[in-house]
Parts: C-alpha cells; structure tokens; sequence
C-alpha cells in the first residue's frame, strides 16, 4: 500500500509541472542542429518584445515524427524551424499555413534566399520562409599543404587538382590522409557531392522533382572521381561507414588534406580548433566552375493557429539586421542577401565565401526527400556507399538501379 | 521430475480425487486480481493493436489525408521484396543468435553449476553484461568496433592479424558476427542462469547411478543432462526467438542496416516504413503480419513443450 | 543440504588442485572478457576530450585524469541532474507499479480457478510479440484521450504494461512453487485474501518480486523511443533521450568522450542496483524460470 501512496505522490509532482500557456507566447520547434543560434534569437527577442516565444529543441532525426505524432492529436506547436528540405512533403500533406501573403508583405521579399523560397513554395503558394542557411563549400588544412610543399593559400579549383593536391598530401605519412568524405551519409552527400555534379552540368533530379536522372554522364564522373580516390588509399578505411558522425570531425583531427563541408564548420572550428588553419573554397566541377548546396531551415506555420500575427512579429525581428547579424554570431549564414555583407562584418571573412555559395546554391526539390535521400536505407545512400567503394564496372548498372527504385518511390507518391 | 521442488503442483493429468477437489474450488475473486493488469493491457496493448489492425486498412501517412483502401497494403506487402529480404535476414540472424545464446549460455551454466570457491564471483560476473541496457550495449560496441576511434581494429593489429586498419563494419559477414558476439556477450548470462536453475533441479542421484553404470561423461550429458532441462531450454528457446525476431536497436545503432541494407531485420523496416517513410498504415500491416508469425512461432514451440510433457 | 555437501566434496575429490586452479584460471579469463568492455568503457571517460578520439590503447588516460567528458554532458538538456531524476523518478515508479500489479494477477492466475483463465493468460503474455513500435502512433493518440500525453505518469502506465508479459509470467510461476500447505495452513488460521497474499506468501516470492521489480526498473531506466515520443517538454525528458542528443552531436559530429560519459552514467546505477540485490534477483529468476 505505501507503494500505491508513493505512486500517487510521484503522480501528482508529474502533473504538478506542466508548464502554463502564455497568452501572448506561442511554440517553437527548431532541430537541434539550431541549438546554437536559436536560443539566441529567442532570448533576445523575449527581452525586447512583449510576446514571448517558447522554444523547444529536438533532436535532428526526431524532429519529423514527432511534429507528426503531436499534429495527429492537436499538439503540434504554431511554428517549426524546419530542415528545408521538408517544406514540400509538408506542405503537400496540407499540414502548413499559406504564407504567401505575409512573405510577399516583407518589403525585402526579394532579397530573402531563392533557394528557400522556391523549396518553400508548393503549387503556387509560399508554406515556408527562409530562417537559417548552410552553404556546402570545400575546406584545406593549409599546415599540411605548406609541408607537402603545396601553396597553401590556393585551393583546388577542378577535379584534377583536388586529386593532385591529395596525393601530395598522403605522401605525409601513413595516418595523414588526402582527402575524407562520409561514405554512408545520404545527408552529407547530397550537401556536398552533387555540388559537384552540379557544377559540372549535370543534375539528380528534373526541376519539378517528377523524374530521377541519377544515370548521367556527370553523375557516373563524379562518381569515379570518388572510387579512384578510394583505390589509391587517398581517402581513410573509416570513411565507409561513416553516418555522418565523422563528416565534421575528420578534418578537425587535422589529419585530412582536403574535405568537403559546410559553412557551419568555419564557426565550429574557429572555436574549438582555434590552431588549425584552413582556407574555405566552392566546390569545383570537374573542369573548373562550381557551385553550392544551399541548406539550412525553413520557418513553416503549423495550419490553424491563431498565432499568426505574433510569429510575424518574431520573423521581422529575426529578419532585421540586428536579428540576422546575431544569426552570423552564432553559425548561420543571413538569408537576406541586401544586407548578408552587413551582418557578417567583423567576423572571420572566410564566411564571405560560404555566402557567395549561399547565394547561388542550389536545393532539390522533393516530397520525398527523406525516402530518395536522406534515409539511411534509401536508394541514394546505398548505391553511393556501395559504388564509391566498388570497381570501375559496378558504376553503371548501379545507377541504373538506383534511377529505377527513385522513380518507383516517386511515383508511389503521386 | 522426483524429488524437485515442484512436486506439489499438480500438472497435467492428475489422480481424479484431485481434479473433482480442483473443480470445485472456482472462485471469482480471482478476477479482482488479475483486473489492474487485464486494465492495463486492454487500454495499451489490445486496444492500440485494435487501431492497428484497423490503420492497416488505410493509406494513413503521419501527415496529411487517410483514405479507406482495403487491404491494399497487404497487396502491396505481399510484392515487397524488400520486406521479405528484411525477414529472411531476421530468421538468419533469429537462428545465428539463438544458437550462439543457447550454446554459450549452456556452456556457462555446466560451468557455474556446482558450488566452488569463487563461484559467486563469476555468476555475477558473466551475468553483469545483461544489467546494461540494450541501446548503451549498442552504443558502446559501435565505439568498440570503429576504426578511427575503436579498440578492436588496433588490437587486431597489434596481434598481427591485420595488416592494416580494418573496417569491421564494412563487409556484411564481419559487421554481423561483430553484432552478434555482441548480442551473446550481453544477454547469454541471462540464459545461463535459466539453464543453470535447470540443471540444478537434476537430482545427483541420477548422475551417481549412470556412472556405476559406467557411462561416460558426453553419455552422461546427453541422456541425462539434456532431457532434463528441457523445460528451462524450451523456455529459453522462446524468449531467444521471440527476442531475436523483434531484433532492432542493435542494427539500428551500429550498423544503420547496412552495408546497403543487408542488415535491415523486419521490426527496422517496419519502423522505416512507418517513420522514416510516414506510411504508417503500411508498417501496421507489416506489423499484423509479424505478429501472426510470432504467434504461429510461438505455438510450435509450446507445442513441442506440451506433447513431450505429455508423453512423460 | 546435504546433497550439495556431497556434491561438493565429490568435485574435492575427483579434482586435484592442479585442475582446480586450472578452472580458476579459466574462469577468470572468462570473467576478464565479459567485464573487459564495461571495465575499459568507464575508464575511458576520464580520458581529456583530445585522448577520447584516439584507440583506447591503454584504456586509461595517458596524459592525466579528467572529468571533461561528463562536464560536456551538462551541456546537453536542462543538465545531467536534471533528466537523471527524471528516469529515476520514471524508473522507480515503472518498478513498484510493476511489482503490485503482477504480483497480484500472479496470484489470481497461480491459486484462482475462474472461467476464461487460460485465455487472459494468453493475451497478457502476446504483449511480448508485438514490436513496440508497431503500436506507437495509437499509443500516442490513446495518451492525449487520456490527458497523459506529456506527462510522466502516462509514460510510466505504458512502460508498466510493457513489463507485464514477463512480470505477470514470473509471478504466476512463484505462486506456483509455494507448497499449498502452507496457503492451507495460513487459511484454516484464518488468513484470507489480500492478507495472506501480503503477510504470509510475500515473503515466500520475495525473490521473484525482486527480480520482477528490478527487470522493470532496468527496461524503464533504458527505453528511449517512447520517452522522446510520448514527452514533449524537454524539462520531462529521460536520460536515454539527453544520450541521443549527445550521439547525433552537433552538425552530426560524433563525440565519443561524451558518448562514453553517457553510457557509463546509463550503466553504473544499473550494475550498482544489480549488485545489491542479485542474490535475490538471481534466486526468483531461478524459480521463475524453472516451471
């Protein structure tokens, strides 16, 4: 029996604190990838504003079924800062608030990021803002160029030099090595490697996200490019089944020659590597070109809330120079192009690069992004982690495969 | 069974004395104490299995609109190679695991047995893997196996096995014998203590008396030691099946299913299909048709406990 | 008794000391392998940030002891405190709760005779065959019916229920192996009830009720997906749920310091709580296994 009365007892103190709504405050979502510039904004926009935003971080790989999970029973919070990616497979499940007429009120609209935009806009209509931005770009340990006798302030512009410049790089010793990718991380390769085959001409995807042409002559370079690598011991045994887990921490070991990776990195090692030196590049094409993968969140409206106008209030703040200057501070890059320059004076000017690839970058467009891609059982995880380490002959049928079971999962979800 | 501690109860067939006094004795009261935990597993376990059975007559994605399609997805289920791939990995492994438990759980528990100095020692000591908990199991032995930052790859090395750092969770048969061991590591304590309660209920006499008879000790094992536990080794039997079929976090966190899928076990693929895809009406009915294997499993193995009884 | 005296002095005289050390020796290198990844994970944590990257050869730390690993971790959630009393609280309660419930219906089920027995049996053990995350999404809509959703107590009752195929199965067995004398007996002084159940047959399961009471606190300390679904507050989350934070790290970078903080915070109240009670534990698992 007193088991039952400690039961009640623990009970009770579990009701006891749940948190009180505010009248003037509504719910924010944001992946914990936002963790550090989200809480920023927030604390900042609390202190000044009379409506108050209460914000919740979740975990990356949990932020989507649980939106879902708490929409299905009337949970859901009024705004999500949502990986962009996911605006179209949200929005097509008409679970967000049109937008269009408050994006179009902003008297900046037109400097706020393409990118965003267009994978924020669903049969005509605007259901997602953009609210923080991740440009792909490639990084160099200049330390490790200066001693295998490489410029170190040039960084490799084609295909050609980055192979160059790894094998010099390798010959350093046998725990050095050229060059580091994340074998079996669909997330990090549709960030960093189809810029590649971007920049090279070709695409994964038509334009509308109807139809997957993965089997291009681009793809299966760029492709090669990686497994040659591979061949000759440029690139670490661990690569092949990294998830993601070493995508950033590789070249912060300073063991890495050359490695493709975010904006994100500038700020994550400047403070936590403040002795690496590194110099910041666009991701090449195979002759010479490049181009970027452009990232980050979408700030999406859950339908039916009657928070509207408080979010809007909470949009123009973030949006203002202060709101994006802290965004720069804290390791996003602005999402207002006009004043992109402004908010990231004084900081480290390596991010100039990242906002140039910002603004030209490029994002797929899906509604099924997460099944294509990002999975770590999809078809584009798979097939890359199986080709970049096979042979020269796996190539072709591989992508042929891959091109069918894409367009199989495309075309269920019509 | 003479001589145990069962005795009293009475099982199966009876004297009919006994049954005519066990007859009479129904007594409602009996529901009073089983209705906190009948309550329970009505309201979170048969009824969400009801809405199950009836999400998987849906198109029911996580978001967006349900639509009523029969039984579509168990059409489309039926055509789903990669589902039945996922299975047939799950039996694989389902009887990999089953064996390595039962084998080196039996090996253990002949070990421990019979009281010795120190013994208290390593029963604790073989048991303590099974306290931690499987997603720290799992944590712990993906760190284990990496081969940046993990023991095993330097190790191997360092023996000369290697020449140099090697992947272990690159190649399929390496990455799920690396799950595996890690799977007997942790949990076969757990059937050693089963087994060994077994063998303990295995009066000595009859091992005293086979050896006037001159049998040795493998004839000893097997027409004495074997038969006898089969109780605690049907049990453990069930458990390591039914377990072993449900198997998920451990491909999920070490591996993430790979090398390209190979190891994507059924409960994974439901739970990809379910929240990675968001087609939650499919994975309830890839759900409903795990759950018919399990139980027809189940059966079969409940029946062979039964008529064995029996025919003692 | 005396058969394990005999048992015993049959092995001292078949076994020269030579074999007995022998078997010591092996079951020592046994010993060694199962504690080996535990032993080396927990020394491993209070290697420095840089050391915790590198191969664990040795497993201590080379270039001075530190406690970084476990300070990273105060920087996840609302602080390590924080969500360890949250599991503890979650933990304890999943445990008593689990101990009243199934040692009552163990009862019911081992000593009552009453219509449709076999067949509530049946449904309480067919708990144990369907993936918990088949049944998710209805668990989740039956929460918020309920005004359970984001709470702990609802997280409790699910994990409760979860436990009970196992608990319900051990219980019933423990009841079984009381010699009904004793009930018999208990009955004609006239104990009946709930007071017997309490005053004279607790104390005869009480190892059983251990081992039920400890499994349910270890499953319900280590679940994750439920605790991260079914709570929405971060102030509410469990300790497995702050350990997947620290996993997927930041920008996906893995920390593996930290990570083996966190596992050896998961670990040690386990192995501690395990060592306190296994003579019981491993005495009702006997019982209960032996049926």
């Amino acid at each position: 029996m007193k088991r039952l009365t400690l039961l009640a007892a623990v009970t009770a103190a579990a009701l006891a604190s749940a948190a009180p709504a505010l009248a003037d405050s509504f719910t924010l979502w944001v992946r914990a990838d936002g963790s550090t510039f989200m809480p920023k904004i927030v604390d900042a926009f609390n202190a000044s504003h009379q409506t108050k935003a209460e914000l919740q971080i979740v975990p990356n790989a949990e932020l989507v079924p649980k939106y879902a999970v708490a929409a299905a029973s009337g949970n859901a919070p009024d705004a999500l800062s949502l990986d962009l990616i996911y605006t179209p497979s949200f929005a097509a499940a008409g679970q967000l608030e049109d937008m269009t007429d408050l994006a179009k009120s902003l008297p900046y609209y037109a400097s706020l990021s393409q990118a965003h935009l267009s994978v924020g806009t669903f049969e005509g209509h605007i259901y997602g803002v953009p609210f923080s931005a991740d440009s792909s770009v490639l990084i160099w340990n200049k330390d490790l160029f200066k001693q295998a006798g490489l410029d170190p302030e040039k960084g490799p512009t084609t295909w050609a030099e980055i192979r160059a410049d790894a094998e010099k790089v390798k010959k350093l010793g046998p725990d050095i090595y050229g060059y580091y990718f994340s074998g079996n991380c669909g997330g990090c390769n549709i960030f960093t490697f189809t810029p590649l085959i971007w920049a090279s001409g070709g695409d994964i995807f038509s334009a509308d996200g109807k139809t997957a042409k993965l089997d291009s002559p681009q793809m299966r370079d760029a492709v090669a490019f990686y497994q040659s690598m591979v061949k000759d011991g440029l690139v670490p045994a661990g690569s092949r089944t990294d998830t993601g887990s070493n995508f950033f921490a590789a070249f912060a070991t300073g063991k890495i020659g050359i490695a493709p990776s975010g904006a994100f990195a500038i700020g994550a090692l400047n403070t936590q590597y403040p002795n690496l030196h590194y110099g910041v590049t666009f991701l090449p094409g195979k002759t010479g070109g490049w181009s970027s993968f452009a990232g980050g969140d979408n700030f999406v409206v859950t339908k039916g809330t009657k928070k509207l106008a408080l979010i809007k209030e909470f949009l123009e703040f973030a949006y203002s120079l202060p709101g994006q200057t802290l965004l720069a501070k804290y390791g996003s890059l602005p999402i207002r192009s006009d004043i992109a320059k402004e908010a990231l004076a004084g900081l480290d000017s390596r991010y100039l690069v990242a906002a140039e690839a910002m603004a030209k970058g490029k994002t797929p467009y899906s509604v099924v992004f997460n099944d294509l891609i990002n999975s770590a059982n999809g078809p584009w995880n798979t097939t890359l982690n199986k080709v970049f380490f096979a042979d020269a002959a796996a190539i072709e049928p591989a992508l042929k495969e891959c091109d069918a079971t894409m367009q199989s999962i495309i075309d269920a979800a019509k | 069974m003479s001589g145990s501690q069962t005795d009293d109860v009475p099982k199966g067939p009876t004297s009919p004395a006994r049954r005519v006094r066990r007859r009479r004795r129904v007594d409602y009261a009996g529901y009073l104490y089983i209705a906190p935990a009948i309550l329970l597993v009505v309201v979170f376990f048969v009824v969400p299995l009801v809405m199950t059975a009836w999400m998987s007559l849906h198109n029911w994605p996580l978001i967006g609109r349900i639509r009523w399609i029969g039984f579509g997805n168990y059409i489309a289920l039926w055509n789903d190679q990669r589902f039945w791939h996922a299975l047939g990995f799950t039996v694989y492994y389902t009887v990999w695991a089953t064996i390595g438990l039962l084998a080196v759980g039996l090996a253990l528990a002949l070990f421990v047995e019979k009281p010795r100095p120190g013994i208290g020692f390593y029963r604790t000591a073989y048991f303590l893997p099974v306290v931690v908990g499987f997603a720290s199991a799992s944590l712990l032995w993906a760190w284990l196996s990496n081969v940046d930052s993990g023991l095993f790859s330097p190790v191997a090395q360092w023996l000369g096995l290697t020449a140099a750092p090697y992947n272990l969770l690159a190649d399929f048969d390496a990455a799920f014998w690396s799950v595996t061991i890690m799977v007997i590591w942790k949990v076969s304590g757990f059937y050693m203590i089963i087994l060994m309660s077994g063998l303990q209920a295995i009066p000595t006499d009859f091992y005293e008396a086979a050896r006037i008879d001159g049998a040795n000790y493998r004839q000893r094992f097997l027409h004495i030691t074997l038969p006898l536990i089969r109780r605690s080794l049907v049990l453990a039997l069930i458990l390591s099946v039914t377990g072993s079929m449900l198997a998920f976090d451990q491909f999920y966190i070490i591996l993430a299913g790979g090398p390209q899928n190979q190891t994507l076990t059924a409960v994974y693929w439901i739970f990809n299909q379910s929240f990675v895809s968001f087609r939650l009406g499919y994975g309830s009915a890839l759900s409903m048709v795990l759950l018919a294997i399990l139980l027809v499993l189940s059966l079969v193995q409940l029946q062979f406990l039964q008529s064995r009884e029996d025919r003692r | 008794m005396t058969e394990t005296a005999s048992a015993v002095r049959s092995i001292r005289r078949r076994h020269p000391w030579r074999i007995q050390l022998a078997m010591h020796a092996a079951s020592i290198l046994v010993a060694a392998i199962f504690l080996a990844p535990l032993v080396w994970t927990v020394l491993v944590t209070f290697k420095s940030k840089a050391e915790a990257g590198l191969p664990p050869l040795p497993p201590w730390p080379v270039g001075g002891w530190s406690i970084e690993n476990y300070r990273t971790l105060e920087n996840f959630g609302a602080g390590l405190i924080h969500h360890t009393l949250n599991s503890l609280i979650v933990a304890s309660a999943t445990a008593a709760l689990t101990i009243v419930v199934s040692t009552l219906a163990g009862y019911g089920f081992s000593r009552f005779r009453f219509p449709m027995k076999g067949a509530f049996f049946v449904v309480i053990l067919a708990a144990m065959m369907v993936p918990f995350q088949s049944i998710l999404t209805p668990l989740f809509l039956i929460l918020s019916r309920l005004h359970l959703y984001n709470t702990l107590t609802g997280l409790v009752l699910i994990y409760v229920t979860l436990q009970l195929p196992f608990s319900v199965f051990m219980m019933r067995n423990a009841f079984d192996s009381v010699p009904h004398e004793i009930a018999e007996a208990a009955r004609i002084d006239g104990a009946r009830g709930l007071k017997l159940l309490v005053i004279v047959l607790g104390p005869l399961v009480l190892p059983g009720i251990a081992s039920v009471g400890l499994i349910a606190f270890l499953n319900a300390w280590n679940e994750f997906l439920g605790a991260l679904i079914f709570l929405s507050e971060q102030d509410k989350y469990t300790l497995p749920v702050l350990m997947t934070a620290v996993r997927s790290g930041r920008f996906g970078a893995i920390d593996w310091g930290a990570v083996q903080a966190g596992v050896a915070v998961m670990m040690l109240p386990c192995l501690a709580l395990f060592l306190v009670l296994q003579r019981y534990y491993i005495r009702g698992l006997t019982a209960g296994a032996v049926k």
